[in-house]
Parts: structure tokens; C-alpha cells; sequence
């Protein structure tokens, strides 16, 4: 079980990163931005995202700052760190790797 | 400190951003719902339930920053420090109470451990002995050379048994200034018995201990302090002692003390002279100390001993005497703290009872507080609060209060030492060794803790229940009931106290407003003590009391005048009753126990304003005679000649063969200390041809004020011989100092006493109230209804007047037991003394009405209209 939720949270949080690798961005535009590219496929839930955000960034992978939006409100902004890309260019190759093991056992079977 | 309150700071305004970061994202959603062009109230809506538990996800995010239990801990005391504030008057009263029974017990207990408990400051200080004679004669035992010699050869219970001889003062010449020393004569395996090295230097040895043998000297570590400045090169140096020359062998270690707990500057040897005439030795006084053989109890020891005893008694004590002498073998600390004995077991047990009194309040207060809080915790539980964290929330206020009480009792207990140490009268032994002891501080904040926790968790360990929700106190009679037995207790237990204090009160009053047979107010006195060499010449003693006395005499202003070998209320040498013989008549009987003398000038009797009831005083030319007349005390007369006239009479004092006749029969005085009955006691005339002993008092009844008198005193000795040293002091002061002890231990048990009461004034108001404010809604109906407001206060009165009642009864029952164990202690009050219980019952019932008045009256002043609407 344990596991499992290292996994999830682990997936959660190579989506944030990738998704602010682009651009800074806030909480409710990364959920949007993870919902819009997959395509509708993933969900980010809304309530664990601000505990995976706030542990990325006493981990120094993000750095938050309050900015305004396109709209003219005031949001915390997220900036992916030097620390933060390091981290992402080791997981997306670990999730390929993951990725294309599960996928070959999966076509195995 | 600053430091955790910016840390605290900093984690609020923290939480806030957390807040307003959540916040901000459902108000994007809201925009971006309402961007599609959902409704306004709809967009927020669907915002709101996307989103989930805001409250959750703060927890969570805040779970991140902060380990989680420090956060609740803290929300815990955050909220028990509020609830704190809110009843402000519950804490001070929990707080004060914890104080003052800690305080007490710790300050007072940390006092008697040192006497009572603390290991002596000797290597298995348990197989130390005291032994030797008991008899009228002193008030230690006591030993002489010749019995000891005897006891040293054939005892078979003792390791090690030895000797010292009585203290002398003696002259001790540094350079210029004489100097009185402390001088005792110790046997050589004295410090051995003891276990004791020096801290420099060798111990005695068996050849510095034979009779004739040089002086060698070990010093006081003070001595050597002040006096050679540490230098180690002092051992082997030779030093003018009573202008002898002695030579110093060692050092005495830092924390050394005399088993007697006299100052000692010098030891010497004692080189007992062991082939003297066994008479000549058995006047030779000793005192005795021994260590037991492993396994062998004092009272085996003692057992083992009195054969021996009952013969050297034979041999060595006067017939007289001997049937009154008795054998003591008892501990080194008995012997030590005899006198304070009593007083340190009474004053431990008093301060106990009010930790125990100060324990019931705490106890009381935390039922009151809990039971006022039951629809809170209801409440909580309701909004889903688990058990555990209620719980958890009660135990962090009950500690929360504990440490504060805590605190504040060791600041207390602190206080409190400060305060007995500057306050207590001189001579209360080891008082200035007294420090906190920290486990006693530990077991009064445990008791203090325990009387918290218990009470403090009753609330929350019983299953919350809805009907407490709705403001009706159906339950909790069971802890009314407590809090009625803890109200109770506490008034038995100041009963008790109240009781002790007004024996004592009544004790002291009694000791202070009795007649000691003179009047000490405007004497004043001079006490003198000379060198021995110098005045070892009998005509060199004389010239110079005959010289200082005209002198003395010739002060202007100083009134009336008198020398003395010593003075009341004690200071008087004692002899057998026995010894005295009555010209023409059979001896008179055997067993007299001792007669006190004292060797005056014709003026004493009118200085120390002593009333002659019959005869005469004695006169200036009865001086120069051979035979000086006598002047019986008013008991000495009666016992040697009932009611027949004494004057005239002719008495042989010490079976010399001179018949001194009787000239006039003295008022009783005072003594043998100041609780005791008159020793009888006789008058000699100082004359000029009599031995006298070398020490001696002046005494001025002046109107001058002593501090001028003492100038002039000084000059005059000082003029005859500048190395006498004169201590110059108010009779009144003198025998003040005798008081002191009773009035201090008066003084702390009314002290005691008083926290009790105020104690259980305080829970009684407290049930009281508590009581009056359940009832109010019952009150407002039977007021309704037509009952008066003296109906109603008479109600709450008789109910408060049961619990106190029961309290009372279990008071006298405790006072009676208390008080014959005080007996010792007080000065013609018997400890079953009528007035006292009386008075103590009557201040605890005058008390206690008033603290059950006030909630009784507002409780009749209830305004049924109110009370009706209450809740």
C-alpha cells in the first residue's frame, strides 16, 4: 500500500514538473493544464495537490512566489528550480523505463 | 525564548498565506466555470465541491511544514492557556494552593532532613554512639576517667571507643593580639573512631597520647584559614598556646564536625592520666563516643554495657548520686539533635498535613472547573472530537496548571528557606546547611501533579453524554459527594493545625508572661572570661576582680552594681542535694537531685531586682570574714527545714567542717533554662579570700542605654588587662534569646495553620458557589412558589453546616491524637487544654461561616424572573 502511494505520489509529481518545465504556473493551472493535455485522461485531485506542492517546495525542486494573473488575481505562482529540472530529466526516465517494462508484460500477457 | 515566539509568529502568518493559496485557486475555478458560462452561484458552488475538504488539505499542507503532534500539542496548551485566562480567579487560587503546599513541605522538610535523615558527615555514620552517664548533673550523658578507663579495657561491643575532654577556651597568642581559642583534648584514635583523616599532616599517635608527653596540636581548617593563610608549611611549627609552646601536626579537613557540633579550633591530645588514684580520676569529666562492631545493635551494645556500668557506678559516682545515674547508649544523631528532636518531627508532620490540606484544594478546584465544563466537552464531542484528544486536551491543561504550580511552589519553597533561615533564632542546628532537596520537591510537585491529573481527567474519561448538551446537571452527584469529603478533610485537617498553633500560642504566652523571679528590664550585662596562665595564682585572680569591681563601680551613671560567677535563667554550677549537712541535725536524704550556687556581691540581689522574703541581704563587711554567711532560695529553705526559720541556721556545704550560717531566704529564680521548674539554690558571698572561678558577669541596673554603658566597661578591663575579652549585653536581650526558639516554631505552626484555614475556606466557598449556581434554575422555581430568601440561605447554610460538622468531628478526633504527641513541646498547656480547642474551633467555625455566607446570600438574592430565563 505504501508503495503504491509513493507511486501515485511520485506520478503526481513528475506531472507538476513537467507541466511548469514550459512555464511557471499556479495550483488550479496545473490541474487544468494536466487535465487539458491528457487529453481528459488525467485528473489531478485537487486536495492533494497543494501537500505535493508545498513538499516540492521545501524540497527547493519549486520555488513560490505570489504574482498576478492574466485576469488581474492574485495567485501563487510556481517556478520549476535548477534542482527541480535535475529531478525531472531523472524521473521522466525512470517512468519511460517503468513505463515500457509494464507496457511490454502488459502485451505479454 | 524570542526566538520560539517569532517561530510562533511566523507559523501563523504561514497558515494565513496557506489559506488564502486555497482560497485563491477556488476563486480561479469559480472564474473558470463562470468563463463557460456557468451561473455565478453555480460556478462558486462547483467550485466549492471540486475542490473537497478545504480544511483537510490545510491540515495536510500544514503536515508537511510541522511534525504533526508538536502542532496539536501546541493547540492544546494554546487552548488551555485560553480556557486558563478566561477564569482567571480558578488558576490564581490552583496556582497560590499548589505554591503554598509545595513551598511549605519542600522549605521545611529540606530543614529537618539535615537533622533528621541526612547521613552524619562520618563513613557509616549509623555505627556511632553516644555513651556514659545520665544524671541530674547534665543534660548529656557524661563520663569520667576513671569509669572510661575501665569501660575502654573491658567492653567487647565497641570497634573502637573513645574520649574527649570538655572544651576549654584557650590563649592563643598571634603576634600581637590575643585570641581566644576552642581547645579540646581528644584521645588518639578519636579521629579514627570517627573516620576521619587530616587533611594535611598525621593524625595522633599513641605516644603523643601518654601522660607527659609534649603537645602536638591538629588545627581547624578555619584556624588555618584565618590564621596561617594555608600554608602548608605550617605543619611542624611550634605556636604559643595558654603560653605553652605547642607544636602543630596537621590540619583537620574542611567539612569536619565535632560529634557535639561544637566549634573546635585546636585538638590536642588528651594524654589521660591513667596511673593516677582512681579518685582523683573519677572526678575527671568526659564524654564518650564509640563505634559499634558490625552486626551489633545499640541496643545490644546497650545490653552488654551494664555490667560494666554497675560497677564502675559503684566505684566512681558519689553515693549520693549513683542511684540516680543511669546508663545512655543511644546514636550519635539522637545525641546531636535531642533537643530539636521533637520539634523537627512535629513541624514535618504539620507541614505534611498541609500538602495534604493544599492536594484536597487542588483536587477540589479541578472537580468544580470539570464539572462547569461538561457541556463543553459534550459539545466538542459532538462536533466529532475523539475521545483520545479529549482526553489529551485535559491532561495537557492539568499539567499545563501542574507545572505552573510547580513553578511557583519551588520559588516558594526558595522564599521560604530564605526567609526561616534569616528568621530563625541562633543555634538551631545545621539551619545554615539547609538546601532545597530535590527529592522532596519531587515528591510534593508528584503529590501536587497526582491531585491535578486525577481530578483534572475525571471529565473526560466519563462517556460525554447529550443531555449534558442541553445545560441540565442531571449527572455528577457522585463527585458532589467527593467534593463534600474533600471539603470536609480539609477542615479536620485545619482543625488539627488550628489546635497545634493555639497550644502553642498559648505555650509561648505562657513561657513569656511567667515570672522568672527577677526583672530583667534595664540590667545590663558584662561577661568576662580570663586567661588561665596569667591568673592561675589565686592572689593574681583576686587582685584582679578586686581591682576590676572598684572600678566597675565607679562608672558614673551606671547605677546599681554586682559581680557574679554566672547568671539566670541559667549558668549556675550544680552539687548534690546530698552534700549538704545541717549543724546538729541527721544528714538529709539521699536522693535530692542537684542544688544550683553562685557565688555573688552583696549588690546582686538588688540589681537583679530578686526579692529577699526573709532575713537579709548580704552586707560589705561580711566580706573580709573567713566564714561568709549564705542565702538560700525560697525551695532550698523549704526543703531543708519545712517551715521552720531558717535564719541563723548553720549549714557545711561540701563536707569541709565549716558551718556557714544562714542569713536570708532569696525568691525563687529561674534556673535551669527557662521551661523548667527552680533548681534549689544557695548564695555564697564573694569574699576575698574565696576561690572563684575565672569567668565572671558585671551587672548594672543603669538607666544608660547599654551600647554607652559597654564603652566604659571596655575601657576599665581594658585598662587593667587588654587581652580579656567582655561581651556586653542587655539582660533582656540574654534572656529573649531563650524565647526565640518557642516563638519560631509558634510562629510557623500559626503560620501553617492559617494556610489550612484559608485552604479550606476556599473549597467550601467553592462547593458552595458551585452548588448555588446548579440550583439556581430550582432556587428561581421555590422562589416562584412562594419560599423566602432567608428559606433558601438558611438551606445552603445547613448543608455547608453538615460537611463542616463531619469535618469538625474528624478534626478533634485527629487533635486529640496530634496534640498528645506534641506534649513534650509545650509549657504548662496540656495538650488536652479546653480553651484551645475551643479557640481553634471557634476561628475555623467564624471562618467558615463567612465562607459559606456569601454564596448562601446569593443564593437568596436570586431573581426568580432570572433565574427562570437561566440557561
Amino acid at each position: 500500500m505504501a508503495n503504491n502511494r509513493d507511486h501515485l505520489q511520485g506520478t503526481l509529481e513528475l506531472l507538476i514538473l513537467k507541466t511548469l518545465e514550459r512555464a511557471p504556473n499556479h495550483g488550479f493551472g496545473i490541474t487544468l493544464q494536466v487535465q487539458t493535455v491528457s487529453d481528459g485522461l488525467l485528473r489531478v485531485e485537487e486536495g492533494s495537490l497543494y501537500p505535493a506542492l508545498h513538499r516540492m517546495e521545501r524540497d527547493k525542486l519549486l520555488k513560490g512566489e505570489w504574482r498576478l494573473t492574466e485576469t488581474g488575481r492574485k495567485a501563487r505562482f510556481y517556478t520549476l528550480t535548477a534542482a527541480g529540472r535535475q529531478r525531472l530529466a531523472e524521473a521522466a526516465t525512470n517512468w519511460t523505463a517503468v513505463s515500457r517494462g509494464v507496457d511490454k508484460v502488459l502485451r505479454f500477457a | 525564548m524570542k526566538s520560539l515566539f517569532g517561530w510562533l509568529r511566523r507559523r501563523s502568518e504561514r497558515e494565513e498565506e496557506w489559506r488564502e493559496e486555497i482560497e485563491s485557486h477556488v476563486q480561479l475555478r469559480q472564474e473558470w466555470n463562470e468563463a463557460r458560462g456557468v451561473p455565478a452561484d453555480e460556478a462558486r458552488r462547483a467550485a466549492r465541491r471540486q475542490f473537497g475538504n478545504t480544511g483537510r488539505t490545510l491540515e495536510q499542507v500544514r503536515a508537511v511544514h510541522v511534525c504533526g503532534w508538536v502542532e496539536s500539542l501546541w493547540q492544546d496548551v494554546r487552548y488551555a492557556a485560553r480556557g486558563f485566562s478566561r477564569s482567571p480567579s480558578f488558576s490564581i487560587v490552583a496556582i497560590a494552593t499548589m505554591a503554598i503546599g509545595i513551598g511549605a513541605s519542600t522549605a521545611v522538610f529540606s530543614v529537618v532532613d539535615r537533622l533528621l535523615f541526612r547521613p552524619l558527615p562520618y563513613p557509616k555514620d549509623s555505627q556511632l554512639v553516644s555513651l556514659g552517664y545520665f544524671g541530674p548533673i547534665d543534660n548529656m550523658e557524661f563520663n569520667v576517667v576513671a569509669s572510661y578507663l575501665e569501660w575502654r579495657e573491658r567492653q567487647k561491643v565497641f570497634q573502637s571507643i573513645t574520649s574527649m575532654r570538655p572544651g576549654a577556651r584557650c590563649d592563643f597568642q598571634a603576634g600581637e593580639t590575643p585570641q581566644q581559642l576552642s581547645c579540646y583534648g581528644v584521645e588518639a584514635n578519636f579521629l579514627k573512631t570517627f573516620g576521619i583523616a587530616p587533611a594535611l599532616g598525621r593524625d595522633f599517635r599513641a605516644e603523643d597520647d601518654r601522660p607527659g608527653a609534649p603537645t602536638v596540636i591538629l588545627i581547624s581548617n578555619a584556624l588555618w584559614k584565618t590564621q596561617f593563610g594555608s600554608d602548608p608549611l605550617v605543619l611542624g611549627r611550634t605556636i604559643s598556646l595558654d603560653e605553652e609552646r605547642v607544636r602543630i601536626i596537621g590540619v583537620l579537613p574542611k567539612d569536619f564536625e565535632m560529634p557535639q557540633l561544637d566549634d573546635a579550633d585546636v585538638l590536642m591530645a588528651a594524654r589521660l592520666l591513667t596511673n593516677r588514684p582512681r579518685a582523683a580520676n573519677a572526678s575527671a569529666p568526659l564524654r564518650t563516643f564509640a563505634r559499634l562492631r558490625d552486626g551489633i545493635s545499640i541496643g545490644q551494645a546497650r545490653q552488654a554495657m551494664l555490667p560494666l556500668f554497675e560497677d564502675t557506678v559503684r566505684q566512681d559516682a558519689p553515693f549520693e548520686l549513683r542511684s540516680e545515674l543511669r546508663l545512655v547508649v543511644r546514636s550519635l544523631r539522637d545525641r546531636q539533635i535531642s533537643e530539636v528532636k521533637p520539634a523537627s518531627w512535629m513541624l514535618l508532620g504539620a507541614v505534611l498535613a498541609l500538602l495534604l490540606a493544599a492536594c484536597a484544594n487542588v483536587a477540589n478546584l479541578m472537580l468544580a472547573r470539570a464539572a462547569a465544563r461538561r457541556r463543553e466537552l459534550a459539545m466538542r464531542a459532538a462536533i466529532g472530537a475523539g475521545r483520545g484528544r479529549l482526553i489529551r486536551q485535559m491532561l495537557t491543561e492539568s499539567l499545563l496548571l501542574g507545572v505552573a504550580g510547580g513553578t511557583a511552589g519551588c520559588g516558594a519553597a526558595w522564599l521560604l528557606l530564605r526567609a526561616s533561615i534569616r528568621l530563625a533564632p541562633e543555634g538551631l542546628i545545621r539551619l545554615n546547611q539547609a538546601r532545597i532537596d530535590p527529592r522532596v520537591l519531587v515528591f510534593a510537585l508528584a503529590a501536587s501533579f497526582a491531585s491535578t491529573l486525577l481530578f483534572g481527567l475525571t471529565p473526560a474519561l466519563e462517556r460525554p453524554r447529550a443531555d449534558a448538551l442541553a445545560g441540565w446537571h442531571a449527572a455528577g452527584s457522585i463527585r458532589i459527594a467527593v467534593r463534600k469529603l474533600l471539603v470536609a478533610a480539609q477542615v479536620a485537617i485545619s482543625l488539627v493545625l488550628l489546635s497545634g498553633a493555639s497550644l502553642f500560642l498559648r505555650s509561648f504566652w505562657n513561657l513569656e508572661s511567667q515570672s522568672f523571679g527577677f526583672q530583667a528590664e534595664h540590667v545590663v550585662t558584662a561577661s568576662f572570661t580570663l586567661r588561665r596562665q596569667r591568673y592561675r595564682p589565686p592572689e593574681a585572680l583576686a587582685a584582679f576582680f578586686r581591682e576590676i569591681e572598684s572600678r566597675l563601680q565607679r562608672i558614673p551613671g551606671a547605677g546599681w552594681f554586682a559581680l557574679s560567677d554566672s547568671i539566670p535563667p541559667r549558668g549556675s554550677m550544680g552539687r548534690p542535694y546530698s552534700n549538704l549537712k545541717i549543724e546538729g541535725r541527721p544528714p538529709v536524704a539521699a536522693h535530692g537531685g542537684m542544688v544550683a550556687f553562685r557565688w555573688v556581691t552583696p549588690g546582686y540581689f538588688r540589681t537583679m531586682g530578686i526579692r529577699i522574703l526573709a532575713g537579709r541581704e548580704f552586707t560589705e563587711q561580711e566580706r573580709r570574714g573567713a566564714d561568709t554567711p549564705l542565702i538560700l532560695s525560697a525551695t532550698l529553705a523549704r526543703r531543708l527545714f519545712g517551715r521552720e526559720n531558717p535564719i541563723g541556721q548553720r549549714l557545711d556545704l561540701d563536707r569541709s567542717g565549716r558551718w556557714l550560717p544562714v542569713v536570708g531566704v532569696a525568691a525563687d529564680v529561674k534556673n535551669s533554662g527557662i521551661a523548667e521548674a527552680p533548681d534549689p539554690e544557695y548564695y555564697r558571698l564573694r569574699g576575698s579570700s574565696s576561690q572563684m572561678p575565672r569567668s565572671g558577669v558585671a551587672l548594672f541596673r543603669t538607666s544608660l542605654d547599654p551600647a554607652t554603658l559597654a564603652r566604659w566597661i571596655r575601657r576599665e578591663f581594658a585598662s587593667i588587662d587588654r587581652s580579656v575579652p567582655v561581651t556586653v549585653e542587655a539582660m533582656a536581650t540574654r534572656v529573649g534569646r531563650y524565647t526565640d526558639r518557642p516563638r519560631f516554631v509558634a510562629l510557623l505552626v500559626t503560620l501553617f495553620a492559617a494556610f489550612a484555614l484559608l485552604l479550606a475556606a476556599v473549597g467550601l466557598y467553592g462547593v458552595l458557589s458551585f452548588l448555588v449556581t446548579q440550583q439556581t434554575q430550582e432556587i428561581g422555581v421555590r422562589m416562584a412558589l412562594g419560599a423566602r430568601p432567608r428559606d433558601i440561605a438558611l438551606q445552603f447554610g445547613r448543608h455547608a453546616g453538615v460537611w463542616v460538622g463531619w469535618g469538625i468531628i474528624a478534626g478533634l478526633v485527629g487533635s486529640a491524637v496530634a496534640n498528645r504527641a506534641i506534649k513534650a513541646l509545650l509549657f504548662e498547656v496540656a495538650p488536652t487544654d479546653a480553651v484551645s480547642l475551643l479557640a481553634a474551633v471557634m476561628v475555623l467555625a467564624g471562618i467558615a461561616g463567612v465562607a459559606v455566607c456569601m454564596p448562601s446570600h446569593r443564593a437568596a438574592r436570586i431573581d426568580p424572573l432570572v433565574a427562570l430565563r437561566h440557561e
